[in-house]
């Protein structure tokens, strides 16, 4: 198939059955790849209440047409399931370089199905395609996994693992690859390790077919020279995200002791410029990347090294457990990757742990002796630990996330229990920024930022501004920026380098051979919002308006310091937000697309 | 006249008449030199002074070339 590796691998891991089947034309031309070919086998082949840790469930890992060619960023790759924390649709977007092999190996779609009784590794060289035994590796460290994986095999060949935290079903565990790369997010993890997988290794070397030629070199040229180009490009390669670090602290955006406050009195010691200067070795690129955001950096203080951290990890793993230590928050990093652990989530439950453990709600007796107190780095480390193994009553309680947590200890902790639909916040404080509250109540996932990271748009038209415009901005983000996911290739040349992304439009043209705009992608984006918003329907009963609400942190308690102090969200304005989005989506007033709406979409005959 | 040269990025450039740069006094810190060109501090996300990232406390010294990133570019 023109542009696509065209074929789908099912792995079926109760009976070692491998299966190829060609990839439908049908799917590419109405959900093109990546996260939308994950949602459409999640709707359609999981049953509708599998347990998400069980057999049914199924882990399906997706490229897109843009994955592994050229095209600034090419190397995203889209993870999608049932999500064991939420209940709900997940997916999870993995930089680095599987997602080429993949390609390059002739795969569009690598679905794992059933459930292993003992450890294996899925490995794939082209055609060579075996499950081998990994009781040798279980156990250990995903980054450790990786060495010996690439020891063994060699360095062309290209290693997704879990750590422990997956093993042991920690509900937010994640995926590492390229030593420093996740799946992060919703649990893909605890899904792998369910299945007893591992790792999988890959390597292909298979050409792609292209429609045109000339066309895709033209196109992919103009692209590079675009970034190549870009005013910021020195200054964001430099810096990577933390260049947002220092900003969000200025505005009162940077989560701080459990997002009790935005800004943080010891901000400077997490700061971009601090980190570069302290601890930075050098740059790292994924795939194809003109602009890379990765920092490799080594921690004199503990002789270790990692990649990142990330300004989310930053935010949840540094200021909002009040700690204003680089150094620190790096190694906190290095373990959370290392363990297999998404560091946003970890981050808001210790974050959670913290603040019972101040209130005395827990004691020394809950925590295993610990003196759980915010800025406390060693307890921190202690947690990470304890959560990735579930060790201890606190260890286990809060690897199952902050909403079931609260729900076992309640005495009013679920009121700073920082999530929608079972997902932690990540790392932006919305006390005042409606447009990125908006985002993240009705994010497909739960509470992330990258599907539509809306806040600069608070700022810019006033961030308590409750406008129909907002509402209007939050869904546009949400419909296009989630085709980079689609399309496999990573947003940020978009979001800090802006580069017209009209650019990409020949380039997926002369890739596919299929003439698409913006507007029709956009149209794509909107089926595969309404089509998970749908999967979040018939997976839970009682789905609804409720279930977007957000933490009652940022409608009841404002800030007491920082630039954000004394401001909230109105309830009755996050509710006035729900209202304009659902009506602007189609949805009715509880928040369902109504059949119009999915008549319109063309889904109804996939959700009937 | 000690001076800075400021050059905002991107859409920035639009509080400063589209120019590519201007001129500021130096021996102010840069939070005040935006605000002296009628740019909101808190639409700009890094302030790079010679090449390296700074905060807004930062003084301006003479000859420094400030780079001011956006932002609203992305979202």
């Amino acid at each position: 198939m023109i542009g696509y590796g065209g074929t789908i691998l099912r792995v079926n891991l109760t009976d070692g059955k491998l299966t190829k089947e060609p990839t439908p034309a049908q799917l590419a031309r109405d959900f093109i790849g990546g996260r939308g070919f994950g949602i459409y086998f999640l709707f359609k082949e999981v049953p509708k209440g599998a347990d998400p840790l069980g057999p049914e469930n199924k882990l399906i890992i997706s490229t897109g047409p843009f994955s592994g060619m050229m095209v600034p960023g090419a190397g995203k790759c889209d993870w999608t399931t049932k999500s064991p924390l939420t209940g709900g649709y997940a997916d999870a977007s993995m930089g680095g370089h599987f997602t080429a092999e993949m390609k390059y190996a002739g795969l569009d779609t690598i679905i794992l199905e059933g459930a292993s009784s003992t450890p294996v590794y899925l490995f794939i060289d082209n055609d060579k395609i075996q499950l081998l035994d990994a009781s040798s590796l279980w156990g250990k460290g995903a980054i450790d996994v990786e060495v010996e994986l690439k020891h063994k095999y060699g360095e062309e060949y290209q290693i997704a693992a879990i750590g422990p935290g997956g093993e042991n079903m920690v509900l937010y565990a994640c995926i590492n690859h390229d030593f420093g790369r996740q799946a992060g997010r919703g649990g893909v993890g605890a899904v792998m390790g369910s299945k007893k997988v591992k790792a999988i290794v890959i390597h292909g070397t298979k050409s792609v077919p292209v429609a045109d030629l000339e066309g895709y070199r033209k196109a992919g040229m103009a692209l590079y020279k675009a970034c190549k180009d870009a005013e910021g490009l020195a200054e964001w390669s430099r810096y990577g995200t933390t260049v947002v670090t220092s900003w969000c602290d200025e505005v009162g955006a940077l989560p701080t002791r459990n997002f009790s406050a935005g800004s943080f009195e010891q901000g400077p010691g997490l700061y971009g410029q601090t980190m570069r200067k302290e601890i930075v070795i050098t740059d790292k690129g994924c795939f194809g990347c003109p602009s890379p955001c990765g920092k490799y950096s080594n921690m004199k203080r503990y002789n270790t090294q990692v990649e990142g951290p990330e300004y989310e990890t930053i935010g949840m793993m540094g200021s909002n457990l009040g700690v204003g230590d680089i150094q620190a928050v790096a190694e906190a990093n290095r373990l959370a990757d290392d363990l297999g652990i998404d560091s946003i989530s970890a981050g808001s439950c210790i974050g959670w742990a913290m603040e019972c453990y101040e209130k005395g709600i827990f004691t020394k007796a809950d925590t295993d002796g610990l003196e759980l107190k915010f800025g406390n780095i060693e307890a921190v480390f202690a947690m990470i630990r304890k959560i990735a193994y579930r060790e201890g009553k606190l260890g286990d309680l809060l690897a199952q996330g902050t909403k079931r947590a609260a729900q076992q200890v309640g005495k009013g902790t679920e009121k700073f229990a920082i999530q929608v639909k079972g997902m932690e916040q990540s790392a932006y404080a919305t006390h005042n920024a409606t447009a990125m509250l908006l985002a993240y109540m009705t994010c497909d996932v739960g509470a992330h930022h990258n599907r539509s990271w809306a806040i600069t748009y608070d700022l810019q038209v006033g961030r308590e501004k409750v406008v129909p415009e907002k509402v209007e901005r939050v869904i546009w983000l949400q419909n296009f920026r989630p085709m980079f996911d689609v399309m496999g290739s990573c947003r940020l040349q978009w979001v800090e380098l802006g580069i017209d992304r009209d650019l990409y439009c020949p380039a997926l043209e002369a890739i596919t051979g299929v003439k698409r705009t913006w507007q029709d992608l956009e149209a794509v984006g909107n089926r595969i919002w309404s089509l998970s918003r749908m999967y979040w329907v018939r997976e839970n009963d009682g789905f609804g308006r409720d279930w977007d609400l957000p933490s009652p942190r940022f409608y009841t308690e404002p800030p007491k310091t920082g630039v954000t102090a004394g401001q909230i969200t109105r309830f009755e304005d996050v509710h006035k937000l729900l209202d304009m989005y659902y009506e602007q989506r189609g949805w009715d007033a509880n928040g369902i697309p109504t059949q119009g709406t999915l008549e319109t979409l063309n889904l109804s005959a996939l959700v009937a | 006249m000690m001076s800075a040269i400021i050059r905002p990025l991107g859409m920035l450039k639009s509080y400063i008449g589209d120019l590519e740069e201007t001129t500021i006094e130096a021996g102010i810190p840069v939070r005040e030199a935006l605000t002296t060109l009628g740019i909101n501090p808190d639409l700009v996300a890094g302030v790079f002074v010679n090449g390296e990232q700074e905060s807004k406390d930062y003084i301006l010294q003479d000859g420094d070339v400030v780079k001011l990133l956006a932002v609203i570019g992305g979202g």
